[in-house]
């Protein structure tokens, strides 16, 4: 492993490269895994209009990543630029906040809901940090029902602060996942290494973070295991989807521990 | 001991007063007390904030990738730095704001234009400085801690947001050399109370606050960063009053209001 970490980036890269198709399978689950999420947090503060942003390129602009609620699509297709509206407030400075009355003037709001047809009344956005870095935005609009709506309580602003911690996790996992596939475009395209920066950035990064490479060994191990035949495929499946299930069926009364 | 340039390591030849704390503070008005807000800028010709801002600065990064500080028009790009100022104007309106406006540039390192407008107030020695933000990264707990310590030598009161959130925010867990609020679910600014042994000290109004917002606006706004210009406002008045008053006498001082507020409010009738 020590031999693995200290090789040079070509060396590295190939080895990433392998599992390129194990990185695929991934993202989906993730983004999946995201939605699920955001449906039971934003349940759970009475809301059903909620959405995940992270950062677009290196001028602190934001994009919607994940969304639900009634304009969850076209969501998907804005950008907020760095800075601007609550969200780019709470992203850029790593605060908390309730916005119980956005409708009320012209605002960064009443632009994307000219876009999106809908009536942004309140907001409730708390940062999704990872590693000590703020890597997105976690935002929760409006109440279930029709307006007016009781603001979003203190005590919610907490609860929300504690889904932001498990949405933040899926949300490195999915940026992850991601920089795999957006490697082996780059590859497969032919780019040059000195492209690759921000491959090594993220190299630097799993290097130190344990988190990572215990989920990288796992998706690799899966790999050889699936390359090995379908025998051993079909055990491995097995296994899997019997830890699955004993773990949902724990996580009715508590969490699995070993 | 390592320095930063520009900033004074001696305290400020001061007259040592022993403090009366009358109630007269709570009729001031902030006058001549100057302010700084490190945010998102401020809307200076919001009717509500006319004649109250003193100046606007902007962080730029430079050539050689330095961050400084120019005049600025930009107003504000998110609204919070006007909905704080907002909020210490109706506190103390004749206190002279001065914004310095560190977040919404495109390009800066949020964290290194955070600590570099924080350096810029402690430079300009201001007397209340409003940090209604921080960071999470734990390379700029060492710097931070360095900054606030010297703004305490300096003899500028910093008051910071606490988060709130499940992890460590700096500077709000430095109970040492600023002042750190939490928001409570008071509505009088003045009826503020502390929390005994806890890192953040204070806890203030900042649950649906209604407070100036962009384009001549107002919104009703909760969080932590609201509570932290209540206190901001409030240190203001004190300060008219008190010039010379040192951070930890203004620190005592927001104790012994906090103390009777919470006594006065332990002996209201149980509803």
């Amino acid at each position: 492993m020590t031999e693995s970490r200290d090789g040079s980036l070509p060396e590295k890269l190939q080895r990433l490269v392998e599992t390129i198709d194990v990185a695929n399978v991934l993202t989906e689950p993730l983004t999946r895994s995201l939605s699920k999420l955001l449906e039971i947090s934003a349940a759970e503060l009475d809301s059903d209009e909620a959405s995940v942003l992270v950062r677009d390129g290196d001028e602190g602009d934001l994009r919607f990543l994940v969304a639900i609620g009634e304009v969850a699509e076209q969501l998907l297709n804005i950008r907020v630029p760095a800075g601007k509206g609550i969200a780019g407030f709470v992203m850029s400075s790593g605060q908390p906040m309730v916005v119980s009355d956005v409708g009320e003037e012209s605002s960064f709001y009443s632009e994307v809901d000219k876009t999106t047809g809908y009536s942004t009344q309140m907001i409730l956005a708390t940062p999704l940090s990872h590693g000590g870095e703020v890597i997105g935005v976690l935002e929760y609009i409006n109440r279930r029902g029709d307006p007016p709506y009781e603001a979003f309580t203190p005590a919610e602003m907490d609860r929300a602060a504690l889904f932001a911690e498990a949405i933040a996790s899926l949300v490195n996992a999915y940026e992850s996942a991601k920089l795999f596939r957006d490697m082996g475009e780059k590859m497969l395209t032919g780019s040059s290494a000195g492209d690759l920066s921000d491959v090594r950035e993220w190299l630097r990064g799993i290097r130190d973070s344990q988190e990572h490479r215990a989920m990288m060994e796992l998706a690799l191990m899966v790999r050889e295991i699936a390359s090995r035949g379908e025998a051993e495929q079909n055990i491995c499946k097995q296994l899997m989807e019997s830890v699955l299930s004993y773990s949902d069926a724990k996580s009715e009364t508590g969490y699995l521990s070993l | 001991m390592e320095t930063i340039p520009g900033i004074e390591t001696e305290m400020p030849d001061r007259r040592e007063t022993y403090l009366h704390l009358e109630n007269d503070w709570r009729s001031a008005t902030g006058k001549g007390v100057r302010v700084a807000i490190v945010d998102s800028g401020i809307e200076a010709d919001h009717p509500m904030l006319q004649g109250k801002v003193a100046e606007l600065v902007e962080a730029r990064a430079d050539t050689n990738k330095r961050i400084v500080f120019d005049k600025t028009g930009a107003g504000d790009s998110a609204g919070h730095g006007t909905a704080c100022a907002g909020i210490i104007a109706r506190i103390a309106p004749d206190a002279r704001l001065h914004s310095i406006k560190v977040l919404g540039a495109a390009g800066l390192g949020d964290g290194q234009a955070f600590m570099a407008g924080l350096e810029y107030a402690i430079k300009h020695r201001f007397q209340v400085i409003n940090l209604s933000l921080g960071t999470t990264k734990p390379q700029f707990f060492s710097p931070l801690h360095d900054l606030l310590d010297r703004a305490y030598q300096a003899g500028c009161v910093v008051v910071a947001a606490a988060n709130n959130l499940p992890y460590p925010s700096f500077p709000s867990v430095f109970s040492s050399s600023l002042i750190s609020v939490v928001k409570n679910a008071e509505t009088d600014p003045f009826r503020f109370s502390f929390n005994f042994g806890d890192v953040i000290e204070l806890t203030a109004p900042g649950v649906n606050v209604r407070t100036t917002w962009l384009n001549s606006g107002h919104r009703t706004l909760t969080g932590n960063s609201f509570a932290c210009p209540h206190i901001v406002g409030v240190i203001a008045l004190l300060l008219e009053k008190h010039p010379d008053m040192t951070p930890f006498q203004v620190k005592s001082a927001l104790y012994a209001i906090a103390r009777e507020n919470t006594e006065t409010l332990n002996k209201r009738p149980a509803s």
